[in-house]
């Protein structure tokens, strides 16, 4: 352990590698969505009609938060040239005539487009453009009803019969940032475990130092390894805390249930991904080949856990995949403590799959064992 | 003048020369030809396996219906009939509901108060639903929210009609009423908006992008530990030399890519029928400065990477904070500014978005000719920078040999 220790701090490499790689990531995450939800999305107006009303709709519309209309046009093919160049989200169209037919009840449409290209701003602009329809038409119907001579709140009742109070359940906010750095940035660490893993234990290997190591722990490999990997776990697990306090403490994102039972299960995590390396390194003991695999493998993680694009909408061979991910495990995890506040029992089935991980590490030892003896793969 | 043609041609001969030697290097190197061909093809496929369908649909929902009128039954039913969800559970209260969905079996709830039809019923009353979602995706709420948003207008105008009609309109005035502005929403580019279309293209550029930084990162530190020489043409002195080195392997780099470029950006939307509406000149054109900018970008990265090894176990992060920084997936006008500049100095960003204007929305090379035009001028700068930390490195070793030398006498 003590040789471990000295190695680390002798090479930046490790220290550069978790502890920079991590602090720069949470920052990064963290001050890229700082505002959690995506406002003032800017679309394009085509105003063909030219009228009051089609220019207070504009002002209308411009004074919401969600949308900002940076293109004011009467030309429908500028308009979708600023959205094929990616300046504008959405498109809003005011047909020629539009007040006109409006006052004759002739039924004038409006038009609008959004690109799903770009899914957040096309989306955000797509509800604020919904919206505005249905005020617009509201607002008609109110002015209408107000000239037959009806009192305010009557027509009130008469325009909006109907409406749904909409809950989002931990999240309340609607912050994009909450769901999205709560689990990219314990998957970045355990990128982190899993490479630096595969890394320390390979090093050994294509440096020919692996029996040096081994005889430093007095011949006994299970020593020899836990000594390795304990300075990295440590070390890991105070990055692990330091993002998770900075997340849950100072970023104020919500944990409804406790949070020492999701520090557990990032420790489990962080271990299941150095398992995973030790499993890697152990299954092909030439470090290169290692390295890349592991880097193939454990970019899918983010993917497959399931946290943008949900595993049960996958298909079933898919679904079946995404258990080989321990940052899918993380993840279940994750949602069962900080957003719904589940009883324990319904995070064991993930903190346990965490631990078969473990055993995998268990399962090839004899194998990397052997090739730390003999160094009888080759380096290339 | 002939001299000075055959200076030329004496150049073009050493930079076929670095060229060949360095085609022979990837090939041979099997760790860099599984990043370069294997990761670079199989990365797609196993993309589009992850996001084969493109719509949510089904997401279990939970009804607590306290009413238990026609009406809730009404809407429940027409709500059921839209794809993105489906009532799952009838629960009798809110505890009961709750429960399935901290069991994750539900992700959404939907409940009717006790007074829902009589509300209705009463011309002057309001009545109202509620409606829960899980926020532990963002795609469930927007398949909850959007499914049902649609079904409360449509409800909403029937009960308009019903009351105008009660008032003594007629139903014809009532129904024009109602639909006074009436409007047609069009998804423009991605008809099916699914999740796939979206992202898979973003994706396959990075792919291209990290694969290139990656590999040449490998190979760069393989030739450090291996102490050859990769900035010294033998029998020339430094200087330009650094030109015709940097010229011609990023000219090996480039053949290989072109082809592998060629496959991701323009066969394989068309094999996945992901969007691809682009001509297919504009973005074989537009693939040489993307290619060139990111092969001279990797070229300058690779300079500050001593192992092979390494250089994954630091960049591979990287591939997170390209994503997000080139604005595909969180829009760019939220990202704060000193991100969004530093995000024009990676290729990606402007080769992301550059491909997704063209190949998903149809925009011409002109249209989208900001892009076009940034990846030009990135292609220059690493050039240039390239050659120039190819030089600093050569004259680096010289004058440490020259040292040792001396120390030797």
């Amino acid at each position: 352990m003590q040789r471990e220790v000295h190695q680390m701090f002798a090479r930046p490499l490790y220290m550069f590698a978790s502890v920079g790689v991590m602090l720069l990531s949470t920052f990064f995450f963290l001050t890229l969505m700082r505002r959690g939800s995506a406002e003032k999305m800017p679309i394009a107006f085509v105003d063909l009609d030219q009228t009051s009303i089609s220019r207070r709709l504009c002002h209308e519309m411009q004074a919401t938060p969600s949308v900002d209309i940076c293109l004011i046009t009467s030309s429908y093919p500028e308009a979708r040239e600023a959205m094929q160049q990616g300046h504008v989200y959405g498109i809003f169209v005011i047909p020629d005539g539009f007040y006109d037919d409006l006052v004759a009840f002739k039924r004038p449409k409006m038009d609008f487009y959004v690109t799903n290209a770009y899914t957040v701003g096309g989306n955000t602009a797509y509800k604020q453009m919904l919206t505005m329809v249905n005020l617009t038409s509201g607002a008609f119907q109110r002015e209408v009803l107000r000239k037959k001579g009806l009192p305010d709140d009557v027509i009130m009742h008469r325009i909006q019969p109907l409406t749904i109070e909409g809950h989002m359940i931990a999240n309340p906010w609607g912050n994009y940032s909450v769901y999205l750095v709560s689990t990219i940035l314990p998957g970045i660490l355990g990128l982190i475990c899993i490479m630096l893993t595969i890394f320390a234990i390979g090093y050994e290997l294509k440096m020919r130092t692996s029996r040096e190591w081994l005889r430093t722990a007095g011949g006994n490999y299970t020593v020899a390894m836990i000594g390795k990997l304990i300075p990295y776990t440590i070390i890991y697990l105070v990055l692990g805390i330091g993002c998770h306090l900075i997340l849950y403490r100072f970023a104020g994102f919500p944990v409804y249930g406790s949070h020492s039972r999701l520090l557990f299960g990032l420790l489990l995590f962080i271990m299941a991904m150095e398992a995973m390396g030790i499993f890697l390194i152990g299954c092909l003991p030439t470090l290169r080949d290692a390295i890349s695999i592991g880097a193939l493998y454990s970019m899918l993680g983010f993917s497959l856990s399931g946290f943008t694009y949900p595993v049960m909408n996958m298909l079933p061979p898919v679904q079946a995949l995404s258990y080989l991910e321990p940052l899918r495990h993380y993840y279940l995890i994750y949602v069962n403590e900080a957003l719904m506040c589940a009883p324990t029992i319904n995070s064991l089935a993930p903190a346990l799959s965490l631990c078969a991980f473990m055993l995998l590490s268990l399962a090839i030892a004899p194998r990397l064992h052997k090739a730390l003896i003999y160094q009888n793969y080759p380096l290339k | 003048m002939l001299h000075f043609l055959n200076h030329i041609w004496l150049q073009l001969k050493e930079t076929g020369w670095v060229f060949t030697i360095e085609l022979k290097r990837i090939f041979r190197d099997p760790g860099v030809m599984v990043i370069f061909i294997l990761a670079t093809l199989a990365y797609p496929f196993l993309y589009k396996a992850i996001y084969w369908r493109e719509q949510i649909t089904d997401i279990p929902i939970a009804v607590v219906d306290l009413s238990r009128s026609q009406e809730s039954r009404e809407f429940l039913h027409r709500w059921n009939a839209a794809p993105d969800i489906k009532l799952a559970y009838t629960c009798a209260s809110m505890g009961e509901a709750e429960q399935l969905l901290r069991d994750q079996k539900v992700h959404g709830i939907i409940y009717f108060p006790h007074d829902y039809a009589a509300q209705l019923a009463d011309p002057l009353g309001q009545a109202h639903i509620s409606l829960y979602c899980d926020m532990s995706s963002f795609l469930y709420m927007k398949g909850i929210y959007l499914s049902c948003n649609q079904v409360m207008l449509e409800s909403m105008r029937n009960i308009q009609i019903d009351r105008y009609e009660q008032m003594g309109m007629d139903q014809e005035f009532a129904w024009a009423l109602v639909q006074d502005a009436p409007y047609s929403e069009t998804a423009l580019f991605t008809p099916t908006g699914g999740y796939g279309s979206f992202l898979i293209p973003a994706v396959l550029v990075l792919i291209l992008h990290q694969t290139l930084l990656f590999g040449i990162c490998m190979l760069g530190g393989t030739a450090r530990e291996e102490n050859k020489q990769l900035f010294r043409i033998p029998g020339r002195r430094r200087g330009w030399s650094a030109l015709r080195i940097v010229l011609g392997r990023a000219a090996a780099y480039f053949v290989i890519y072109y082809a592998l470029a060629a496959i991701l950006m323009i066969a394989l939307p068309r094999l996945f029928n992901l969007p691809h509406i682009g001509a297919v000149g504009d973005l074989l054109r537009f693939i040489v400065p993307y290619l060139l900018a990111t092969i001279f970008f990797s070229m300058c990265v690779s300079v500050f990477i001593r192992n092979r090894e390494s250089g994954l176990v630091l960049l591979i992060s990287s591939s997170l904070i390209f994503l997000f920084m080139a604005g595909i997936s969180w829009p760019k006008e939220m990202i704060p500014e000193a991100w969004r500049y530093l995000s024009y100095a990676i290729p990606y960003t402007a080769g992301a978005n550059g491909f997704i204007h063209i190949s998903s929305m149809g925009a011409s090379l002109w249209t989208t000719r900001m892009e076009y035009d940034t990846l030009w001028m990135l292609t220059g700068v690493y050039f240039i920078l390239a050659c120039c930390l190819l030089f600093i490195i050569g004259w680096l070793h010289e004058r440490t040999e020259h040292q040792q030398s001396h120390a030797h006498n």
